[in-house]
């Protein structure tokens, strides 16, 4: 992104950018501006996921379809018009794609996925490829599905009338920026010896009337509540024994003995800062613990003994490990985020306040610093490779980090299912509240896909082999069913009802329904390219009928 | 009715998936409802589904390509914002040449010469320049605003058009709104469902920076921002108006604000953010507007045919953690000043506050949230923000205390100048 001008007015990308940059920044921007997706199916559905991500500028996308333009498409796609009909389709919804954003560049490749597996396989080869993300849209053929690599990330996508879900396989994806609703901890219970001197200092006169040298009522309205809750936790430690309130009834009494000190003969009867002090007891007393995502990053083997590879993410995690476990780093606590809320005080002091919370999270993001050159050193990595402020911004959000491993396709999808996804099938099924639970959509789904891996085409397409088929998806969803172990009957079941609906369709798609799913595989896609915001792990069913969706993780 | 011809369900190659989904029962089709009908449906859609859009942004477009691919074919759409280049990362009808065009028709004529058969008549203006007689001629509207306001004008208006005795006057609303990657569609039916202003207190109310601290304790980037468009441009530009549309004027508040900045020793003040503050930004992205513009047009087409079930009334869509929906019922609130049969609301007030003051919490009140509150009481005006005459007459109320001018138990009215109905406070002294 261009730097901006000194007058301070943005560029004019910045301010075409300007609504989703307050959402991601230039660092999210710059992810999705090195993007390449693959599209595989020019349907309405894969259109519309495209038109999400064309829009706020993706780099680069690639079109895969081997169909020619019918008259049909047109009335579900938008991205197709009449002087489309009869041409290649990957060529013409490419264009009226490209068209909505001269930012990114369209290519397209008139061919079907199975042909280029075994034509063009540097096409997909993950040592050759130009495509960072693939998305794979219905219908597809199991069996090509499996053959692509595991090391791209792949979006899995239905759309079959009223009926959606998608999918996501990747590599395991580490997330710093979570954005989580708020970054403080004030660490009233663990303060830095230059933070309490200073609430100490500030608080000197506190309790003494100004008659007798203590502070004048405006001063006394004016102590900054991070100041006022380190001087009464320390008188409260005078009379427990040098312990905290830490239980809730603890809590209570500590907000009752701060109210107590609050001056009430003043304007309005009370004084909005001593407010403020009570109103943070419950939020921000609190011993500084690892949340359970942190946790299990520095439990992880990834983060113990980076990958050789050079892996910014297990390195740094490996850093602010060493920083939390070190005596004379962390000893125990994590690096401090710096994250300052605003409370009522003299701008003056709330400035001083907010620069040692500052100075300490710089002053620890630097030790970690110094942990990660020293790791990149004995890797034999170039110590430039990862900076100051990117372990300043992980520092920032330690303890909101988190990853996850997505289970491989072939768990799901191959002959024989892996035990665990099994396991997690029956579970769903057997919830006792699933009545309407969408598992049973998930099932008559993987019924559907049965029939077209069987036929080449989807279940419903001639009027008058719509009951035969629907008996077969029915089958193929009960023999699905069983391959995972479980032997009740769909019969009765949602599911036969969901499988209705399906053959429905006919393998159609109803555009309203494109458009939904195409909008939250979008976000997810958009999330996981900018490695911003948590994205679903791993399923996603989604029913047009009841407006509910569910997520498995399948 | 649309001149042009509709597109022919019955045998329109084009249609071909909409039309089999149409022509075959679904699986989710009630044994006790009537048997399955496809003619009745294809029939509602081509020849009597007249429906209004409002909005021409991220939604409003989304909106008008999801109606159009769905077979309806007389659309309406008013709007009254011409396009920026701020609109172009989600507004997909729209390109760089046309800044400056009006929304409304560009994105109408997009739609028409993308999807021949179908009619879209757009209007440039305020929706509050059309009257009930205007509303009452679609089957149903949709609403893609990003304006608390005009939704709340629209909830009212349609309500006020309902005659119990005349079914056909009841116009279903259904209303869309985002906000980041979270965002919610409803169906309000009159009579029937919840209403828009039953769910204002589900809105975090603005809560405004006192101005003692923008005077003179400012500690955030924003006070200096607030402080600089609040209390520096009315006092160094008397009689002009702060245009937050105008770069010029946002410019000025920019370099105001991070002077003011640099002499409290405060970081953080961009062009970006006093743009943000003043003209209060809310992030939108292109996918969220497609999630929720979607969800809107997939119950408009369930509600005017019966081809599925529509939902009973709202779905709310997050999507910053994972992918999290909530389908339920939102509850007719009993004191709805619109819907409710008892429309009066309660308020614990100080007897020593001063009127300005009550009026002040009025303006944060949950179920309340007017901008320009007016007072009266039994008839009686105790504050009014216009005509100017009447406010000359009584602003010196507003110095009066709370005592002064009522006694506990006292009923209230309050009304704003941009809505079409009144709120009624009970006033109990705490
Ligand atoms: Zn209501």
């Amino acid at each position: 992104m261009a730097s901006i001008p000194p007058s301070g007015v943005p560029s004019s990308k910045e301010k075409k950018y300007d609504r989703q940059l307050r959402l991601w920044g230039a660092n999210g921007q710059n992810r999705l501006e090195a993007a390449h997706i693959a599209l595989v199916g020019a349907t309405s559905t894969g259109c519309e996921i495209l038109k999400n991500l064309v829009l706020p500028c993706v780099g680069e996308f690639t079109i895969i379809d081997d169909k020619t333009v019918e008259e049909s498409d047109l009335g579900t796609n938008f991205f197709l018009d009449e002087a489309s009909i009869g041409k290649s389709r990957a060529e013409r919804t490419m264009a009226l794609l490209a068209e909505l954003n001269p930012d990114v560049k369209g290519n397209f490749i008139n061919n079907n996925l199975h042909e280029l597996l075994e034509t063009q396989p540097e096409l997909f080869d993950p040592s050759t490829t130009k495509f960072t993300h693939i998305v794979v849209v219905s219908p597809f053929l199991t069996s090509d599905l499996l053959r692509l690599p595991q090391s791209i990330p792949l979006c899995l996508v239905y759309s079959v009338g009223f009926v959606t879900s998608f999918r996501l396989a990747l590599p395991t994806h580490c997330i710093v920026e979570t954005h989580p609703d708020s970054l403080v901890d004030l660490r009233l219970l663990s303060p830095w010896p230059e933070l309490l001197e200073y609430a100490t200092k500030q608080s000197a006169g506190l309790d003494a009337p100004e008659s007798e040298g203590g502070m004048s009522d405006h001063q006394h309205g004016h102590v900054p509540y991070v100041v006022l809750l380190l001087k009464y936790l320390e008188d409260w430690k005078q009379t427990h024994n040098g312990s905290h309130p830490i239980s809730y009834k603890e809590k209570n009494e500590f907000k009752a003995f701060i109210q107590s000190h609050m001056r009430t003969n003043v304007p309005g009867g009370s004084e909005e800062n001593y407010e403020e002090a009570v109103a943070a007891v419950l939020k921000h007393i609190r011993e500084p613990e690892l949340s359970s995502a942190t946790k299990a990053i520095f439990a992880d083997a990834r983060c113990a003994e980076p990958p050789a590879n050079g892996d910014s993410f297990w390195i740094t995690a490996n850093a602010v490990s060493q920083f939390y476990s070190s005596p004379s780093q962390g000893a125990g606590v994590l690096p401090l985020s710096g994250s300052f809320p605003d409370m009522k005080a003299e701008s003056s002091v709330y400035v001083e306040l907010q620069n040692l919370y500052r100075a300490r999270a710089q002053r620890d993001a630097s030790l970690v610093f110094a942990n990660v050159q020293a790791t990149l050193d004995r890797l034999s990595l170039p110590t430039d490779s990862i900076t100051l402020d990117d372990v300043t911004n992980f520092c920032k959000h330690a303890n909101f980090l988190k990853h996850i491993d997505y289970c491989p396709l072939s768990d799901a999808f191959s002959e024989k299912p892996a035990e665990g996804f099994k396991d997690a099938v029956k579970a769903a099924w057997e919830n006792w509240d699933a009545e309407d639970g969408l598992v049973y959509d998930y099932v008559a789904l993987r019924g559907w896909q049965m029939f077209l891996d069987t036929h080449g085409k989807p279940p419903g397409v001639e009027d008058d082999s719509v009951e035969n088929d629907r008996d077969e998806v029915s089958s193929n969803a009960q023999a699905f069913l069983k391959s995972v172990g479980i032997e009740d009957t769909i019969s009765g079941t949602r599911t036969e009802k969901v499988v209705k609906e399906l053959v429905r369709a006919g393998g159609g798609e109803l555009h309203v329904i494109a458009a939904l799913v195409g909008g939250i595989a979008a976000q997810e896609l958009v999330k996981i390219i900018t490695k911003q915001y948590i994205p679903v792990n791993n399923t996603v069913m989604f029913d047009g009928g009841s407006s509910r969706s569910a997520v498995f993780q399948f | 009715m649309a001149a042009v011809e509709a597109p022919d369900y019955a045998s329109g190659p084009r249609w071909r998936d909409l039309n089999r989904i149409f022509q075959r029962e679904g699986g989710f089709h009630k044994d006790d409802d009537e048997p399955y009908n496809p003619e009745a449906q294809r029939e509602f859609i081509k020849n009597k589904g007249k429906i209004l859009v409002i909005g021409a942004g991220g939604l409003g477009c989304e909106i008008l390509k999801n109606l159009a691919l769905s077979g309806f074919t007389d659309i309406h759409v008013i709007d009254m914002d011409t396009i920026d280049i701020s609109n172009l990362n989600r507004q997909f009808l729209f390109r760089a040449s046309d800044v400056g065009k009006p929304k409304a028709s560009v994105a109408a004529s997009f739609i028409m010469s993308r999807v021949p058969g179908v009619t879209i008549t757009p209007h440039y203006g305020a929706i509050q320049d059309k009257d009930t007689s205007y509303y009452s001629q679609f089957t149903l509207i949709i609403c893609g605003l990003d304006s608390v306001e005009a939704r709340r004008w629209i909830n009212a208006t349609l309500f006020s058009m309902s005659d119990p005795n005349e079914p056909d006057t009841f116009v279903p609303l259904i209303d869309g709104g985002t906000e980041g990657f979270k965002g919610q569609s409803r169906i309000i039916i009159p009579g029937l469902s919840s209403c828009y202003e039953c769910s204002l207190d589900m809105l975090t109310p603005q809560t405004a920076v006192p101005i003692c601290t923008l005077a003179s304790i400012p500690r955030q980037p924003a006070h200096c921002i607030e402080w600089a468009s609040l209390l520096e441009w009315p006092r160094v530009f008397e009689d002009k108006k702060l245009d937050t549309d105008d770069p010029e004027h946002i410019s000025w508040l920019y370099e105001t604000a991070l002077q003011r900045a640099r002499e409290f020793n405060i970081t953080g003040v961009t062009y970006q953010l006093t743009q943000g503050v003043v003209k209060n930004i809310i992030p939108a992205i292109a996918s969220t507007n497609a999630i929720i513009a979607a969800s809107c047009c997939n119950e408009a087409l369930k509600l005017m045919t019966n081809m599925h079930n529509y939902i009973d009334n709202y779905m709310m869509y997050t999507g910053d953690e994972g992918v999290y929906t909530h389908t339920f019922q939102h509850e007719k609130k009993e004191g709805c000043p619109v819907c409710g049969e008892k429309k009066t609301t309660m308020m614990e007030v100080e007897a020593e506050w001063t009127l300005q003051e009550l009026i002040d919490k009025l303006k944060e009140k949950p179920d309340v949230q007017l901008k320009r509150p007016t007072i009266t009481k039994n008839g009686k005006g105790l504050f009014y923000q216009a005509p100017v005459q009447l406010f000359e007459s009584t602003k010196a109320n507003l110095e009066k205390k709370v005592n002064e001018l009522m006694q506990s138990g006292d009923v209230i009215d309050v009304t704003d100048p941009g809505l079409p109905f009144s709120v009624s406070v009970e006033i109990i002294f705490k």
